[in-house]
């Protein structure tokens, strides 16, 4: 089929949209992160100005990295490979551009609110009240024109990726409406209706279910469409796809209790938590091992491919992550990894070397294909590829070596049954690794700014900028 | 895409296609399917060694036993019994009697390394070396307060307020130019004169600096008065510092004032721990 044709058949302009965004967003998103990590490491980067304080940038930093960049990403690639695995327009134009129309108005509301200290102080959900119906609002016109779309589908069987695609904006609407159930108290001012330890289990089982279905199911969806096709390969085994799609979806709910070993939290809840994140090493490796088992037989293209080196690196990492995270959630090793630097890199070997890294990688593929061009230069690509790989390992062995000193010296004891170091001394140890991590974010958001870069001027080369093919459809 | 057919696709696939994307029938490896199975059976394993269902009342206990507080406490009894024996000797003996034995003292500051660390290091700094002008320091030898340990313990104990009233409105510019050039002569070992006056209160203005600070300048630790006559400023030393100490005093109810509190630390910490505190600061170099 050649591209006039799809253009007419697929609505590529909403993806188009969204996949500027997403870069945008992950260049901010990223820059935000790399700025409080220099705060961290040299405290007088806030200026004693209120607006600036790690407090009030550190949810701006994930919200944006995490709902803008990736739910602008994710918005993209599913919007794209639905219509494309389905054979058939977006259900509803409209419908979607008012999706991409919220979730930007949510963004923005983000950038504005949280500067100003306005929050619900949950992890991950700190947008208040107003700012949470638009959210639900928006999610609701993604999800329903997705699964219009799927019901309108030209081919028998709905692909693998779509199926991931819509666990995770079914379990999103479900987590981030219980969630956020609050008695507004003001336009700007709310209170989360759980108390006590049940508001902390509802914000866990939320906030690690966020990375489950919003950063793990969903970013399965893009790998399960672009590795095969970056590839050329068939996806290694259907059986697979199904055991694990239905393994890791039943498996994830469970596990939110384990943010909250030895806390009021009931042992019960606990122990339920730690043993099915253990069992659910397993699953995980199961998309791991499908990703990296399409490529048998297509390995050599590793060596020429960057995008592809992209989605394996990514998966690569995946599989890194969903190994580690189980391992902290075992009491005895979350006794010591609890409330230190460790979580931090755990959550950076996810979210730069997963969740980044696969998006990356699809938005590579996409942007030759939605603008029916060429990459302005592959080798940026490749200059990229290296940046982000090397970034990302020096920021989370940085953090490995803080978390787990921090954690040894917290707890370490002399002779007499005394405390070996204050708290403080604690903090003085932790410097040189946080000046590393600062190392490691500015090659990474290094390689962000050029892949930024490398896409405007693909466009700008394109012929079409995104408001000019406006008037052309 | 024969060229690169390999044992992979002898599956054969699913017979769908996804914008050219086709499913492989590969079985799934086998070291998949059995890590997964264990992974079930770990599960039930670990379900009925330790506690995780919950029933109508409480939970299951698990066959292991093990809670979150017995754990806490199990590990709080090991290092209790370490702690124990010097424990029991700070709870009995008076800090005099500490301080005489060495092992008991060295036990009182590693084990109030932590305590000092937390609540006493933010003002007078990690290793007791004070804040310029703000807190004074507790390595040395000059005490405001007197640096015997059972006045150390009353000091950590009951906190401290300094006072010394503003002299803005009861002294003339002459009279102020003059006692401050009193005060900085005290540390030369020269005696300004004039400035004598004014500090004896002999003079209009009716100061009565000796009365806190003494006739010699040297301080009355009853007071908390500071010494003057040491070289060591309890604020500033400079011309400038001493006349703005002069003029709004300590702790008055003007926004120039000098400010002097140590809070009280008996509600916040166990008799011991302030008995292993003040035994710290004795040993930092100056006790009495």
């Amino acid at each position: 089929m050649s591209n006039n044709q799809e253009d007419s058949l697929y609505n590529f302009k909403i993806v188009q949209w969204f996949t500027f965004c997403a870069v945008l967003y992950l260049l901010v998103g990223t820059f935000v992160g790399l700025y409080i990590a220099a705060e961290l490491a040299w405290p007088f980067l806030n200026f004693d100005i209120p607006y600036l304080t790690f407090g009030r940038l550190r949810p701006l930093h994930t919200n944006a990295v995490i709902f803008a960049f990736g739910g602008c990403v994710l918005m993209a690639s599913s919007h794209y490979i639905v219509q494309r695995t389905c054979a058939v327009r977006i259900w509803s134009d409209k419908l979607a551009w008012f999706t991409f129309t919220t979730w930007n108005i949510v963004i923005v509301s983000a950038v504005i609110t949280l500067p100003l200290g306005l929050t619900q102080g949950k992890e991950y959900a700190e947008l208040e009240w107003p700012i949470d119906i638009l959210i639900a609002v928006s999610w609701l016109s993604y999800l329903f024109n997705f699964v219009m779309t799927l019901a309108n589908r030209k081919v028998s069987h709905i692909y693998v990726a779509n199926w991931f695609f819509l666990a995770m904006m079914v379990m999103i609407t479900y987590l981030h409406v219980v969630n956020s159930l609050a008695i507004p108290v003001g336009l700007f001012k709310s209170y989360s209706i759980f108390s006590g330890v049940h508001d902390a289990m509802i914000q866990w089982w939320y906030g690690h279910n966020a990375v489950g279905f919003f950063l793990t199911a969903g970013f399965l969806g893009i790998m399960y469409y672009f590795i095969p096709k970056q590839a050329g390969r068939p996806i290694f085994s259907y059986r697979l796809s199904v055991v694990h799609f239905w393994a890791l979806t039943f498996g994830y709910v469970w596990l939110g209790s384990h943010h909250l070993q030895y806390t009021a939290l009931p042992d019960w809840a606990g122990s339920l938590g730690a043993a099915v994140s253990l069992a659910m090493i397993i699953p995980s490796w199961g998309g791991a091992v499908n990703g990296l088992f399409t490529l048998s037989g297509a390995w050599h293209k590793l060596r020429t491919d960057y995008v592809l080196r992209f989605l394996i690196m990514a998966v690569a990492f995946y599989a890194m992550s969903t190994f580690e995270g189980p391992l902290m959630s075992i009491r005895t090793v979350n006794a010591l990894s609890h409330y230190t630097d460790w979580t931090i890199g755990h959550v950076h070997s996810g979210a730069l070397g997963w969740v980044a890294m696969v998006g990356i990688g699809a938005i590579y593929h996409l942007i030759p294909v939605l603008w029916n061009t060429k990459m302005y230069s592959e080798n940026l690509i490749n200059v990229h590829f290296w940046m982000a790989t090397i970034g990302t390992v020096i920021y989370i062995c940085a953090m490995w070596v803080s978390g787990i000193m921090q954690g040894l010296m917290w707890r370490a004891y002399d002779e007499q049954g005394s405390l070996l170091y204050t708290f403080a001394e604690s903090v003085e140890a932790m410097h040189p690794y946080y000046a590393l991590r600062v190392l490691g974010g500015l090659v990474f958001v290094g390689g962000v700014a050029l892949m930024f870069f490398n896409m405007i001027m693909t466009i700008k080369n394109s012929g079409q900028t995104a408001e000019a093919t406006e008037g052309g459809r | 895409m024969s060229d690169i057919n390999e044992t992979p696709d002898e599956a054969g696939d699913t017979g769908h296609e996804w914008d050219g994307i086709r499913e492989l029938k590969n079985p799934i490896p086998r070291w998949w399917m059995v890590s997964f199975y264990a992974s079930i059976l770990w599960l039930v394993l670990y379900l009925i060694l330790y506690p995780s269902i919950p029933l109508i009342t409480g939970n299951s206990e698990g066959l292991l036993g093990w809670t979150q507080v017995k754990e806490y406490k199990d590990g709080m009894k090991e290092v209790e019994a370490i702690r124990a024996p010097f424990e029991k000797r700070i709870k009995e003996l008076d800090v005099g009697g500490i301080l005489k034995d060495t092992e008991l003292s060295q036990f009182a500051i590693a084990s109030s390394k932590v305590l000092f660390g937390d609540h006493c290091a933010p003002c007078h700094g990690s290793g007791g070396q004070g804040t310029s002008g703000l807190y004074p320091v507790l390595v040395d030898d000059d005490w405001l307060y007197g640096g015997k340990i059972e006045t150390i313990v009353e000091t950590i104990a009951e906190g401290r307020e300094g006072s010394m009233p503003g002299h803005k409105d009861s002294l003339s510019q002459k009279e102020l130019d003059d006692v401050v050039k009193f005060v900085q002569s005290l540390s030369a070992g020269s005696f300004y004169a004039p400035g004598k006056k004014v500090y004896l209160g002999e003079t209009a203005g009716e100061a009565e600096c000796a009365g806190c600070h003494g006739e010699d300048g040297k301080g009355l630790t009853d007071f908390g008065s500071a010494n003057l006559a040491d070289g060591i400023w309890r604020f500033d030393g400079t011309q400038e510092g001493i006349m703005h100490t002069i003029l709004y005093g300590v702790n008055e109810d003007n926004p120039d004032t000098r400010k002097a509190k140590m809070p009280a630390f008996g509600e916040k910490l166990m008799p011991e721990q302030i008995k292993k505190l003040a035994v710290k600061v004795h040993l930092l170099g100056g006790g009495q």
